[in-house]
């Protein structure tokens, strides 16, 4: 399975994108200063947008699924029960998962934007999808939720290409490769210990990590605290 | 001072609680009440019982500026411009004086590439830029500000909390899923449940917090 960018450009009024690479079968991160055109880049990758030039080629990828940056721009249901069976899934397990056991009947917009977003990704992580781009999925969450979902993503995303487009510095599942936007071109910095001396967002716990001695080897959580760890000693 | 004495409103219960000036972080789990406690400081919402006073007065005769946890639901106006005069429109400040004052704001925030843009053309984090310029924009007392920066890279979270410490304003509330900004805050509320279990300066409240997810992990790393 494979996602192939050749040389496609998308331009609008005040900036451009340029983006060659290939994604592969994994989890990819892709970071990039605000107004770079990371959400462009997501319905691009989608093909719910199409590029001014250039080619995306999708080998093997049948079904793509976006999680956009705002939850309610998803919302279609008047009920959470509704929100979900709009996923073409069962209600009872999700609403369980995600903590509104019987609020089927709740208004999903009158979440907060923290809850909302929670249910959308218990939706989204069980739609079965071959390509799935995540844009901003950890915005509004709590710390514990964040933990929760790069867990979720790491175990249901063992297949298919997976790729978070964000600004989050905390939480991370752990990632094959680390893409960011740099002066408008899409570039693939690698995995994420090699990554780390050309990323200009590299996040300052990570950078600090870094300057320390004490790369962590990968973004989750437990490498960040195995290398505080080793920091310590 | 912000005083809240018996307040009750939906989730939320605070027997008592006092915020001093400067920048206030508030943390917690969702759904823990954090919203709700910002709406009734900006005074948007009214607490079913019991009295909030800044500074003596009751939050709806204080100048505050808001900023909404979905950005688009704080913007009225569909071009960036019309957005960030609005709140000197609204007083009737001359259109001439007007351009002048609109013009410092966005250079303050290094914004000025924005001024001519149409909201719909702003990705998420700009529109969260253009939301704190036009909240900045009316001098307010206190700056309530949900989520805010939810949407904003790493560099513009740093640029916007350096900005936040010397808005002007007396009083800068805002809610936080960065423990790290929370640590550099002068006070720190946490919520759970709609409780305040902690208040206080940081070092006050992250002791009680070691070992949750909302511990810093920069505290721990002493480098």
């Amino acid at each position: 399975m494979r996602l192939l960018l050749q040389d496609v450009r998308a331009v609008r009024e005040t900036w451009s994108l340029a983006a060659t690479g290939s994604f592969e079968t994994g989890i990819h991160l892709v970071t990039g200063p605000v107004g770079s055109g990371k959400s462009t880049l997501a319905l691009l990758l989608t093909d719910l947008d199409s590029p001014q030039e250039g080619r995306i080629t999708r080998d093997g990828i049948h079904r793509s699924v976006l999680s956009l940056q705002f939850p309610e721009h998803h919302v279609t249901g008047s009920s959470l029960a509704e929100e979900i069976r709009s996923w073409g899934i069962e209600p009872e397990p999700v609403l369980a998962a995600a903590g509104f056991a019987g609020r089927e009947h709740d208004d999903p917009l009158r979440l907060s934007q923290g809850e909302l977003k929670r249910l959308h990704l218990a939706c989204v992580l069980r739609v079965p999808s071959d390509l799935l781009v995540l844009d901003e999925p950890f915005s509004g969450l709590d710390p514990r939720e964040k933990a929760n979902y790069c867990a979720a993503i790491a175990e249901c995303r063992t297949q298919g290409i997976t790729i978070l487009l964000t600004h989050e510095q905390e939480y991370f599942p752990p990632v094959d490769r680390i893409w960011e936007i740099q002066e408008g071109k899409l570039v693939l910095l690698g995995r994420p210990a090699e990554a780390y001396s050309s990323w200009r967002l590299i996040p300052s716990l990570i950078q600090d990590l870094v300057n320390a001695g004490r790369p962590p080897r990968n973004l989750s959580r437990e490498a960040i605290r195995e290398a505080l760890c080793r920091t310590r000693e | 001072m912000i005083s809240l004495v018996s307040v009750t409103a939906g989730i939320l219960s605070v027997p008592e609680l006092s915020i001093p000036e400067g920048v206030t972080a508030v943390i917690g789990p969702n759904g823990s009440g954090k919203t709700t406690l910002l709406r009734l400081l900006a005074g948007i919402d009214l607490p079913e019982q019991g009295t909030i006073r800044i500074d003596g007065k009751p939050p709806r005769e204080c100048n505050s500026g808001w900023v909404d946890e979905y950005p688009d639901r704080s913007i009225l106006f569909p071009a960036v411009l019309d957005e960030i005069a609005s709140p000197f429109r609204f007083r009737k400040i001359p259109g001439d004086e007007i351009d002048g004052m609109v013009r410092k704001i966005t250079e303050r925030m290094g914004i000025e590439s924005l001024l001519h843009r149409e909201i719909r053309t702003l990705s998420g984090g700009e529109r969260a830029l253009v939301s704190l310029a036009t909240a900045c924009a009316g001098d307010p007392d206190i700056l309530v500000l949900d989520e805010f920066d939810a949407h904003l890279d790493r560099d513009l979270c740093r640029i916007t909390d350096n900005l936040l410490k010397s808005s002007g304003a007396r009083y800068v509330l805002r809610c936080t899923q960065r423990m790290a900004m929370a640590a550099s805050a002068a006070c720190v509320i946490y919520l759970e449940q709609g409780t305040i279990l902690h208040s206080g300066s940081p070092s006050q409240v992250f002791p009680h917090l070691a070992g949750t997810e909302f511990f810093p992990l920069q505290g721990l790393a002493g480098i």
